[in-house]
């Protein structure tokens, strides 16, 4: 290769990464990707998986609504997530009633109003549909900031509050024994969860979203015991998912959303087999298995 | 030196289902070791839940001579350690032995600064004492039962408590570990200078500093005083409603269960 064909090819990469399409779709890769991951690693280390679903129900229900009454939907879906934070806060602090089927009533019951939603607006808006499966390629200047805004505040409050963090996903009884304020990260992490997931209507939809809050906390947990490479793996999990299933989608012509959330399940599928842990305690196994086999 | 550390008067824990704690009034003085035996369902775990502000109560409490509600500052709770029951973790969660136990030191250095030098030190000194030094950097979810409860001692003990709370730290452990978390306990009590509420059902169980025993039943105190009268065999066959029989050997104590 010449010197020439070599600053050739600079300049072709050079003007796709500025062609500001290209340059959007690649930020929007990395604002979703990045707010859903860390919050991932909070959905997954909670144990609260369902507490996603519901509230990404809630953001969906809220932005379909909002679309109907002709209002802004990521702040209508936002603040459904709000009432659903406050609904289910409390309820999760509770130990005489089964959130299981508080949460399943509940979120059975926002799909039907969103799909409700739904059902009219099709007949009317093309643009409803969008709420469902998001468009990482569509992305208003507005929609960014927003998430820019959101990633920051959330990225701002990992940092600040590690070490209390660390604690409250440890044990939140202890933590609030040990004279953390347990409830204001608590409800703060409630806060910010309704802030990703409606800010990500847009990206991602949704429906999806959810494979994208799962995913990558799922896949570090099948690669680190250390707090801090926990949030980066997961961090570079849901980046990852996200500029590969957009490639993915461009090359193969398929929706973006879908090939995204198969983009995260093939990473944790490749996590989960690679994982060491897995080995390590297979490991262990046989030691055990061993010690009895001497006696 | 004997003023009341922990003082409840007329406390009541209500909840749908009915009185949970009903009027408890109850003083411990500073450095006093008390047992709090009961029936399954009397309402123990309630009442330690009441004196570490994890629940809503009627009636008044207080600690270290202040009033408190079930809401309190970060000062106050840093000086209540508590020790739950053994619980489940997930082998793959991502904390290590040390980790844990530095937890202990968070609340007391407060937000937005990290423990430094000392608190570390500290630590390491109490893993060795708790005997899980060499433990160190393996991840907590794949310690034994009784590994992490020796870890969950090292942790309270570093946030430096006055009062530790425990409630039935020694269940689901095999009997060594059970006489070994014990003497452990035992050891920082004298050592740390702590008050210690202890809750357990074992009476065979019981660790050489307890002398007093609160006998709970319904949410109600039915006795509290000198161990030796509460563990009479006739006053546990009323309170569990079994026939129990204790009798003396080499100057200690056994419960037989009819
Ligand atoms: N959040 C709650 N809401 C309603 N009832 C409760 C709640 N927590 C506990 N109870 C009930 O209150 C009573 C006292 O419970 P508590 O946990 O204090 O008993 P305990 O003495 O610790 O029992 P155990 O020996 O089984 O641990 C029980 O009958 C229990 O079913
Ligand atoms: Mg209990």
């Amino acid at each position: 290769m010449t010197e020439e064909d070599l600053s050739l090819m600079v300049d072709q990469i050079m003007d796709v990464l500025t062609y500001p399409p290209i340059q959007k779709a690649a930020l929007a890769c990395i604002l979703c990707g990045a707010s859903c991951s860390l919050l991932s690693v909070f959905v997954v280390l909670m144990k609260m998986p369902l507490i996603g679903v519901s509230m990404s129900h809630a953001a969906f229900a809220g932005a379909v609504m909002g679309m109907l009454l002709g209002f802004n939907p990521f702040l209508c879906g936002f603040i459904m997530c709000l009432l659903a934070a406050g609904v289910l806060g409390p309820l999760s602090d509770r130990t005489d009633i089964a959130p299981e089927n508080v949460l399943g009533i509940m979120f059975s019951f926002l799909m039907g109003v969103a799909f409700l939603g739904m059902g009219i607006l099709t007949r009317t808006k093309a643009g409803a549909l969008n709420l469902m499966w998001g468009s990482l390629l569509s992305l208003s200047d507005s929609d960014i900031a927003v998430l820019t805004v959101i990633t920051a505040i959330l990225l701002l409050f990992i940092v600040m509050f590690f070490k209390e963090i660390r604690y409250v996903l440890f044990n939140r009884k202890l933590a609030l024994a040990g004279g953390v304020p347990e409830r204001f990260i608590y409800y703060a992490l409630l806060f910010l969860t309704g802030a990703v997931i409606s800010s990500n209507l847009a990206t991602v939809g949704g429906l999806l979203i959810f494979a994208l809050l799962v995913q990558p906390g799922a896949t570090a947990l099948q690669l680190t015991y250390n707090l801090r490479h926990f949030f980066l793996i997961s961090v570079a999990a849901g980046i990852g998912s996200c500029v590969s299933g957009l490639i993915v989608s461009y090359v193969f012509n398929l929706p973006s959303g879908a090939s995204v959330v198969l983009m995260a399940t093939t990473i944790f599928a490749a996590a989960y087999v690679f994982s060491p842990k897995r080995h390590r305690r297979k490991k262990v196994k046989e030691c055990i298995s061993y010690e009895y086999d001497k006696r | 030196m004997n003023e009341h550390i922990i003082e409840l008067s007329g406390v009541t824990v209500r909840k749908a289902k009915g009185v949970l704690l009903d009027g408890i009034s109850l003083n411990v003085a500073r450095n006093e070791f008390v047992g709090i035996i009961g029936s399954n369902g009397a309402g123990k775990t309630t009442l330690l839940n009441v004196i570490a502000g994890f629940e809503r109560f009627e009636g008044e409490l207080s600690l270290f001579g202040k009033p408190e509600r079930w809401k309190r500052s970060r000062e106050t709770r840093v000086r209540v350690g508590y020790i739950p029951q053994l619980f489940q973790i997930d082998p793959a969660f991502p904390i290590l032995v040390s980790e844990a136990v530095m937890t202990g030191a968070i609340g007391r250095v407060g937000l937005f600064r990290s423990p430094g030098r000392k608190e570390k030190e500290k630590a390491m000194g109490l893993m060795e004492m708790m005997r899980v030094a060499h433990l160190l950097d393996r991840p907590l979810g794949q310690l034994s039962g009784g590994e992490r409860q020796k870890v969950s001692l090292a942790r309270v003990i570093l946030q430096q408590p006055d009062i530790l709370l425990m409630d039935e730290p020694t269940a689901n452990l095999d009997i060594a570990v059970q006489k070994e978390v014990l003497n452990l306990i035992n050891e920082i009590h004298q050592k740390e200078n702590l008050t210690v509420l202890f809750v357990t059902h074992d009476f065979n169980m019981i660790p050489a500093g307890m002398k007093r025993v609160v006998l709970l039943n319904h949410g109600k105190i039915v006795f509290d005083g000198d161990i030796d009268v509460a563990l009479s065999g006739d006053m546990l066959s009323t309170l569990f409603q079994y026939p129990l029989e204790t009798f003396e050997r080499d100057g200690r104590r056994f419960i037989s269960y009819g």
